[in-house]
């Protein structure tokens, strides 16, 4: 990795921990806590983002003190690895083709995602997600449906709007600023 | 406490790698275990590492702090919404298998959260780092690790500022959700775009600084290894290997 992709995964890593201030603010019923690997996958490629994306897990364990959520790492991953892939499709260009993208990845994070809350951690994971989860259950649905349904609907808005929010923020790169970064040019 | 507290014990002075491979041994093995009294043999045994730290009640209180409202959650979910058969415990009736599942998750996040947290209280960070450089570790790694943490604080103070100037532009934080989402973007736009203006200046400073050369750095007072502490280190992988083992020669039993 080049001393340019270290600065900008330190960054990626950065926005994933910082943009829950924002979100907090605007009392959004979202994280948006992977837009800075999606953003670091577009702007560099799979790799550096995949490093972002597990620093991040590793550094909000350390700040939050929750080592459980360790294994959610493996999301990141995938969400690196589809950005990344989304990027190199240019889907990234419009806002009517990064919301789709954005969609898509909430689906395959949320099949990653369910299968993990559901077998090492009974269902009960963040705050919001476990919310929907219980009243689902309470209203009869099995558990394993209802931890699916939660993280479904929880996932696929939050990428969504993740993915809008890095279109947003390639489409207003000045173009000094865009030719620095090789992933764009492609 | 969440963070390091200077100290003289026994795993302060250990070598940064033998501390945190117990807390890893504490959270590959919480995944291994799956009956109530193997989990909460473990708690006692992150227990005991924490009182080794000297950071027993800090840790156990903040652990506490964080378990918490997971194991209430937990209670509602498998105690209270569990299947059948149930059980009367007092005025109410739970899950017996939904109660034996919470014990088991609360327990596991309970040992996973004290041995980290008595992880991050007895390991320095520059000791850490130090153990690395000695290591031969790239100065990538270390770099991600250390400095992201020092960046944190910046990237806060300059997204509660751009907060602060937006609303003194007029820009309202409350509204329907739609008007909420879109006020994302003149408050989400200026922190990334100010944040990639300073890329190359940042590149340009690490170069200065040689990081870009591939040569091996020379750490200025690395921790002391030994070999009791490989040992135990080893004896750790072997504990997580055994623990899987048994595992799942009960599953296929």
């Amino acid at each position: 990795m080049t001393l340019r992709d270290l600065v900008l995964v330190r960054l990626g890593v950065a926005l994933n921990l910082v943009i829950g201030q924002i979100v907090a603010a605007l009392l959004l019923p979202v994280y948006l806590d992977s837009v800075g690997t999606i953003l670091v996958a577009a702007l560099v490629g799979p790799r550096a983002a995949i490093t972002a994306g597990l620093v991040s897990q590793v550094l909000n364990a350390v700040i939050s003190g929750n080592f459980s959520w360790l294994p959610f790492a493996l999301v990141q991953v995938v969400i690196a690895l589809y950005a990344a892939a989304a990027a190199r499709l240019g889907l990234f260009r419009r806002l009517g083709t990064a919301v789709p993208a954005g969609v898509g990845m909430g689906f395959t994070a949320a099949a990653c995602s369910a299968p993990i809350s559901y077998f090492l951690f009974g269902g009960v994971t963040a705050g919001g997600v476990t919310a929907v989860t219980t009243v689902l259950r309470a209203l009869g649905a099995p558990l394993g449906v209802a931890v699916a349904a939660a993280s479904f609907s929880t996932d696929l808005l939050d990428k969504a709007i993740a993915c809008a929010l890095v279109c947003v923020v390639l489409r207003s790169l000045p173009r000094t600023l865009a030719a620095r970064f090789p992933g764009l040019a492609r | 406490m969440i963070g390091y507290v200077p100290g003289a014990s026994a795993l302060h002075r250990a070598h940064p790698y033998t501390t945190l491979a117990a807390a890893a041994a504490l959270l590959m093995g919480a995944f291994a275990m799956t009956g109530p009294l193997e989990v909460w043999v473990l708690v006692a045994a992150a227990a005991v590492f924490a009182a080794v730290g000297g950071v027993l009640r800090a840790s156990a209180r903040t652990a506490l702090l964080l378990s918490l409202p997971v194991w209430v959650l937990l209670f509602v979910l498998h105690g209270l919404l569990g299947p059948d058969p149930r059980v009367a415990v007092g005025p109410v009736v739970l899950s017996a298998p939904g109660l034996a599942r919470a014990l088991v998750l609360g327990g596991r996040l309970a040992a996973i959260v004290l041995g980290f947290l008595t992880a991050l209280a007895a390991v320095s960070p520059h000791r850490l780092v130090e153990a690395m450089t000695a290591d031969g570790a790239p100065f990538g790694r270390a770099f991600l690790l250390a400095s992201t943490l020092t960046v944190l604080p910046r990237m806060r103070e300059r997204a509660a500022r751009i907060l602060e100037a937006q609303q003194c532009r007029g820009l309202r934080l409350r509204g329907s959700p739609l008007s909420r989402l879109k006020a994302l973007v003149p408050l989400a736009l200026p922190l990334v775009l100010g944040a990639l203006a300073e890329v190359d200046e940042q590149v340009l400073a690490l170069d200065a600084r040689g990081a870009a050369s591939g040569a091996r750095r020379t750490a200025l007072e690395p921790p002391r290894d030994s070999t009791w502490q490989r040992a135990l280190r080893w004896t750790l992988l072997l504990f997580v290997v055994a623990a899987y083992a048994w595992k799942f020669w009960r599953l296929r039993r």
